[in-house]
């Protein structure tokens, strides 16, 4: 048996699973449905000084991804006291998402949250909706001073929330260290338009808001790796984890734990006890005794242009017949060099160059790259 | 009806009635069920006056409002008053209109009612009027900065940085000629605006011309008169930044009554963002205050204060800084739709 036992910034958690801040985790009880669920923690939906109104629609799902233009909890700081304590009443880790505009005014929210028995704080200043063209979290010396205020004002342990909407996410993660701060998670959702009804010329939601779900993964994975080449900051991997394999990729990428969202607000929270019960069976198939040594085994294999040993591979088929009527792999090579007669596939080698994306684009696998 | 014939009726003792009211855990559940059913049978309220005799607590606090006709403030009071009513208090507002002596009449009678805390609103009185509230052990926030009253816990907001952010505004869209127009009151913001101006035109190397800066009346009438002083000039300004949203309404009234068009011929920038600022023409362009924040922000410190003082904590003096926002609209004659959208 896999030891899923997570310790991440002194949280005992069960897994490594969270449950991400949103709408989901609106208020003590649904919080409480994903510790449940089997998730290790639970971080509410972020709260902040003065709730606000909801819009209507606001949140639009298309299939891959969803836009959401809900801004924060509804629930009054003073309603989270007595949230807190049912989303507690169950026992498990409970973080509280906090946002602000100043140093000040975060580090008091994040001591009431504190005072009222959250086990972690989460600062999630890094909404890509109404707050700014430039993402507060996008700035080093805004993150440094706000962390360091909370870090100073709050005795739990503090996690900064970071934005893909920034130039070099390095330096963000960077500042949080200096100043203090136990953890980053990484991503949060990206400024998006979800798309336009081109009959009434309609924007899918009537302003920008942020996209989550399984399409913002690979720019979460990036992040993810970047920071964990970056420093030894422990990080929460966040973004389109729609699975356990998901989960596997960003702790190999050198996340420790990891947050779902979007796939627990399309598939319900049903989606964290499969993923927490396949990811044991996985790593018990895998022989791996603790869940952590999963941690960073990719990176070694992330590499940079110089360090690329350049092999003249090229695209061979491994002899299996093709789908019936299956074109993709003649009509997608941009170098015209795949043939194909009756079922097979054959790349000419003097013309194919090794790019690789007819192996990616087959869709029974048949072709590899080889020399 | 008063405890004791309740006490009677239930044939209980009057501590008994007392427990409940106050400390309902503490009493078996059969017999708090029964005089619970004669208090609603009976109608009976508590007194709240001997009630804070008895325990010290009024469950009221005092909000002191510069002047109740200026939205801004009616929009902070909301806030604190949201707050005290989570909380089971009754808030005491007192409209001082601008009179400091109205304003120490109103501080004397709420500490003849025993308040259990004040939330002054950009209050006029100096720390030496506000010693008596100390005396009684009345704890005291103050929400916005008027004069200096360092030793009370602050809800404040940075009007510095947002004053620059609104100039540079107006100078980014081609204008040189900014005039500044501001209200009497609160002085310490208005001198923070003052400088916030100042700095943004220094750093567009643009010489402080001390002729457009003038000060009026903190109303639409004052916006108006000081509007019109602009208007006369030989040489008039390209924009006018007035320090509140009703100073602006004013300004821009008296560009109409001139046939001068905003914002084609004069820009005009508020401070604020008061509700009705987005719905005079054009929409005007301002700095975003959180005015509710700030209210609900001053009676979380107030509450933090009446709480530590009932559990004997000391707690040092704090101080929450927020942020200022420039609201773009359309008085200020801006090009860029995306300045609007976030």
């Amino acid at each position: 048996m896999t030891n899923m036992l997570t310790d991440f910034v002194g949280l005992k958690m069960k897994n490594p699973f969270i449950i991400a801040a949103g709408p989901w985790n609106r208020d003590g009880s649904s919080t409480k449905k994903g510790l449940l669920a089997g998730a290790g923690a639970v971080i509410t939906e972020t709260i902040v000084s003065d709730a606000m109104l909801d819009v209507r629609p606001r949140i639009a799902y298309n299939g891959f991804g969803a836009q959401n233009i809900r801004l924060y909890s509804d629930i009054q700081v003073e309603g989270w006291e007595h949230e807190m304590d049912i989303a507690k009443s169950a026992g498990g880790i409970v973080i509280a998402s906090v946002s602000a505009h100043t140093p000040s005014e975060l580090a008091y929210l994040a001591s009431k949250m504190e005072k009222f028995g959250a086990d972690a704080i989460e600062i999630s200043v890094s909404n890509p909706a109404k707050e700014g063209l430039e993402v507060l979290a996008s700035n080093p010396d805004v993150i440094f001073d706000m962390t360091r205020e909370v870090v100073s004002n709050v005795r739990i342990p503090v996690i900064v929330k970071l934005s893909q909407n920034s130039t070099n996410i390095s330096r963000v993660a960077k500042a949080v260290q200096k100043a203090g701060g136990s953890a980053v998670s990484a991503i949060n959702s990206v400024r998006c338009i979800l798309g336009v009804d081109i009959e009434k010329a309609e924007p899918s939601l009537p302003t920008y808001g942020g996209y989550s779900g399984v399409p913002i993964r690979p720019l979460g994975l990036a992040s993810v790796a970047t920071i964990a080449q970056t420093s030894d900051i422990p990080i929460c991997g966040v973004g389109g984890i729609d699975n356990f394999r998901n989960a596997v990729e960003y702790m190999m990428l050198g996340a420790s734990a990891v947050q779902v969202g979007t796939a627990v607000m399309i598939h319900g929270f049903e989606r964290i006890t499969e993923m927490v019960e396949q990811l044991e069976e996985w790593c018990d198939s895998h022989g791996i005794s603790d869940v952590q040594e999963i941690r960073g085994k990719a990176l070694k294999n992330l590499k940079s242009f110089d360090e690329m040993k350049i092999e003249p591979a090229i695209s061979i088929s491994d002899g299996r017949p093709c789908r019936e009527g299956c074109n993709e792999c003649v009509r997608s090579c941009v170098y015209n060099a795949i043939e194909k007669t009756g079922n097979e596939v054959k790349a000419i080698g003097d013309r194919c160059t090794g790019c690789g994306l007819c192996t990616s684009l087959c869709p029974i696998k048949k072709l590899h790259m080889k020399w | 009806m008063n405890i004791r014939h309740i006490a009677q009726k239930a044939g209980v003792s009057v501590a008994t009635v007392s427990r409940v009211l106050n400390h309902p855990e503490s009493v078996a559940t059969a017999t708090k069920e029964k005089i619970e059913a004669i208090i609603a049978q009976e109608e009976y309220t508590p007194n709240w006056f001997a009630r804070g005799l008895n325990f010290n607590k009024t469950a009221t606090i005092g909000l002191m409002i510069p002047h109740i006709m200026n939205p801004m403030h009616m929009e902070i009071a909301k806030g604190v008053e949201d707050v005290a009513q989570h909380k089971d208090y009754t808030t005491f507002m007192c409209n001082v209109e601008d009179n400091v002596e109205k304003e120490k009449q109103y501080l004397e009678n709420l500490i003849k009612r025993r308040v259990d805390g004040i939330v002054f609103i950009s209050s006029l009185l100096g720390e030496k009027d506000l010693c008596i509230a100390d005396e009684q052990g009345i704890p005291v926030v103050m929400i916005g900065e008027n004069r200096e009253t360092l030793k009370y816990p602050v809800v404040r907001v940075d009007c510095q940085n947002a004053a620059y952010e609104a100039t540079k505004h107006l100078l980014e869209i081609g204008h040189h000629d900014i005039a500044m127009l501001y209200g009497k009151k609160p002085e310490i913001e208005n001198r923070q605006k003052i400088e916030g101006y100042k700095t943004a035109l220094k750093e567009a190397g643009i010489a402080v011309n001390d002729e457009f800066i003038i000060s009026v009346e903190n109303t639409i009438e004052g916006g108006y008169l000081g509007g019109k002083k602009y208007i006369d000039m030989e040489k008039r300004p390209q924009a006018v930044f007035a320090t509140s949203d009703l100073l602006a309404f004013g300004v821009i009234d008296a560009m109409k009554d001139n046939d001068i068009s905003v914002p084609k011929e004069m820009a005009v920038i508020g401070f604020d963002n008061i509700r009705m600022s987005n719905l005079i023409e054009p929409k005007l362009t301002t700095v975003e205050k959180p005015l509710h924040k700030m209210g609900v922000l001053g009676a979380r410190l107030l509450f933090d204060m009446i709480e530590s003082k009932e559990k004997e904590e000391k707690q040092p003096p704090k101080e929450i800084l927020l942020q200022a926002k420039l609201k773009i609209r359309k008085s200020c004659g801006h090009k860029e739709r995306i300045g609007e959208m976030f």
